[in-house]
């Protein structure tokens, strides 16, 4: 079982830097609460989505290609 | 001549249509009574962002000569509908709800458009919406928040709430609308009317501005499922343009409308369909559920064991492709976007790929659940959303209990299913809370079943009166 997430408000900044994303002043405060409960269900999701039962399952964006039959020349 | 015209804008589609056909109304007729309506109701709604009256009436005109000549182009010759901003029109703005496009004109038609044009369908205007679809109430800071016709202090749902809102208020006689987490279902169901999510692929996403690629669709909302399935013949299909697009073949989706549901398996996933919902949603769809028995369907208990999760899932994908498609914008315009969308945004950048993937991989788990509980139903029903409209900006609502939850995440708990798995599901109005606002069940088939949905919807309605009724406004 992963800790939960505690995401402040310094941890916000930190993970912007991470993705480059300059914030403005105070935006950590809006965005913190909303991404520690997104964050704290993705978690449990992934959890979930660890589980044995769940090893072979491949995510929804795998390419299929439909066989085309060969032109003839 | 300004009651007759806003007794032509009571018609549905289908009506206008077969009216039109036999020369006892001009499409000049049915145009000037939806621009009426639109001036007498488009303050009050917010539901337009642009109304193209001349371009409307020039084309009436000439919609109109060419069936006098003997020119009928099918059952959407002549009649005005509305097209969701975010859906391009050659050489008309197209603003996805946002100042960031406010001034961007599409050089080419989405293919949707395309298709609606050929069919002789009349552009009355672009409907307001959700700023870039990414939200589901409609409030829109930059083009003002869309409100609801049966309740003016009420919010229209969305992102597709100016749509909703514009079909309800029959201001038009359908509109198309988008949806990649709810965003036909939620305003169909807000404001009483019919819209359905095609199945994935099913209608060209080309030349709509995406939220979230994996989920995107586009489809009609109209008054009754016999319209929505008139416009819906008009848009599915391949699109070469579209590299979704399936090559799956149609069908004449208005064929079956009479066929009834003697037989129909209904599916009811126990302890969750019915479960955390404001009562007169649980009522109304419960009571929906037994009219189809009276019509002849079976209701079947099927569980799936993986429902819980389509939440988060659904959150985390639709958050993380919306913030990649707008990771230039996010860095340079920060300012423009609504604070809502920009928080979401900003949100979207801060999850991990293992997140989105996981949610990915739970896509194709649900997705299977599903499939193979359709070997022993035919479709699904539940409840479009757990509540019925709350005030205009809200951002919480209060399902059960007196407790408060986020809006957001709340408003997904049914509409998240078929995005996720890919399966189509159609809208339709089951009934009125106490204060008279519109309840809405939806109705979730196999791939590619939309016929199946359409015959289900048509059934209902042809035993209920739901959908006749009309908003006072």
């Amino acid at each position: 079982m992963s800790k939960p997430a505690t995401i402040d408000a310094a941890l916000v900044r930190t993970l912007a830097n991470i993705a480059a994303l300059p914030l403005a002043p105070g935006r950590e405060d809006v965005i913190a609460p909303t991404l520690d409960a997104w964050v704290r269900d993705a978690n449990a999701l992934s959890r979930k989505m660890s589980a044995l039962e769940h090893w072979a399952v491949t995510p929804a964006t795998v390419f299929v290609h439909p066989v085309q039959p060969e032109e003839k020349g | 001549m300004a009651g007759d015209e806003n007794q032509l804008a009571q018609l549905t589609l289908a009506e206008a249509s077969q009216r039109v056909r036999a020369g006892e109304i001009s499409p000049v007729e049915l145009v000037d009574a939806c621009l009426d309506r639109i001036a007498a109701v488009n303050d009050k709604l917010a539901a337009y962002i642009s109304v193209y009256a001349e371009q409307a009436r020039a084309v009436a005109k000439a919609s109109e000569m060419l069936i006098r000549a003997g020119h009928w182009l099918g059952p959407l010759h002549g009649i005005p509908i509305g097209l969701k901003d975010n859906v391009a029109v050659r050489g008309l703005a197209t603003t996805a709800g946002s100042k960031i496009l406010r001034d961007w004109i599409p050089d080419e038609d989405a293919t949707v458009t395309a298709r609606l044009r050929q069919a002789g369908a009349i552009f009355v205007g672009k409907t307001n919406m959700h700023e870039f679809a990414w939200g589901g109430t409609s409030a829109n800071p930059h083009y003002g928040s869309v409100r609801n016709p049966w309740d003016t202090e009420r919010f229209p749902a969305g992102s597709s709430g100016g749509s909703g809102a514009a079909v309800a208020a029959r201001t038009c006689y359908g509109a198309i609308g988008t949806d990649t987490g709810g965003s036909i279902r939620l305003p169909s169901a807000i404001n009483g009317i019919v819209g359905i999510r095609p199945t994935y692929g099913r209608v060209s996403n080309a030349g709509i501005i995406p939220l979230a690629w994996s989920m995107d669709t586009a489809g009609p909302m109209t008054r009754t499922v016999e319209d929505c399935a008139i416009m819906f013949n008009a848009i599915a299909g391949p699109d070469p343009k579209d590299a979704s697009s399936s090559s799956a073949p149609v069908v004449d989706y208005t064929a079956d409308l009479g066929l009834g549901v003697s037989g129909l398996r209904i599916g009811v996933v126990p302890g969750y369909f019915f479960h955390h919902l404001q009562k007169p949603v649980h009522d109304a769809v419960q009571a929906a559920l037994e009219t189809f028995e009276d019509l002849g369907a079976t209701i079947v208990y099927v569980n799936i064991e993986n429902i819980h999760g389509n939440i988060s899932a659904q959150l985390t994908i639709e958050s993380a492709e919306p913030s990649t498609y707008h990771q230039r914008w996010l860095r340079e315009r920060p300012d423009d976007y609504g604070a809502d969308v920009r928080t979401l945004l900003e949100i979207g950048e801060m999850l991990f790929a293992t997140h989105y993937l996981q949610a990915q991989r739970y896509r194709s788990l649900l997705r299977r659940e599903f499939l193979e509980a359709f070997k022993s139903v035919d479709v699904f029903i539940c409840p479009t959303l757990p509540f019925t409209a709350t005030r205009v900006g809200e951002m919480k609502v209060v399902i059960e209990n007196g407790i408060e939850e986020d809006m957001l995440s709340a408003i997904m708990q049914f509409t998240g299913v078929p995005s996720l798995t890919g399966l189509p599901s159609l809208a339709v109005p089951c009934g009125f809370d106490g204060d008279g606002l519109p309840v809405g069940m939806q109705i979730i088939g196999k791939p590619f079943a939309e016929a199946t949905l359409f015959k289900v919807g048509a059934a209902f309605q042809k035993g209920t009166a739901f959908h006749q009724r009309a908003p006072a406004l």
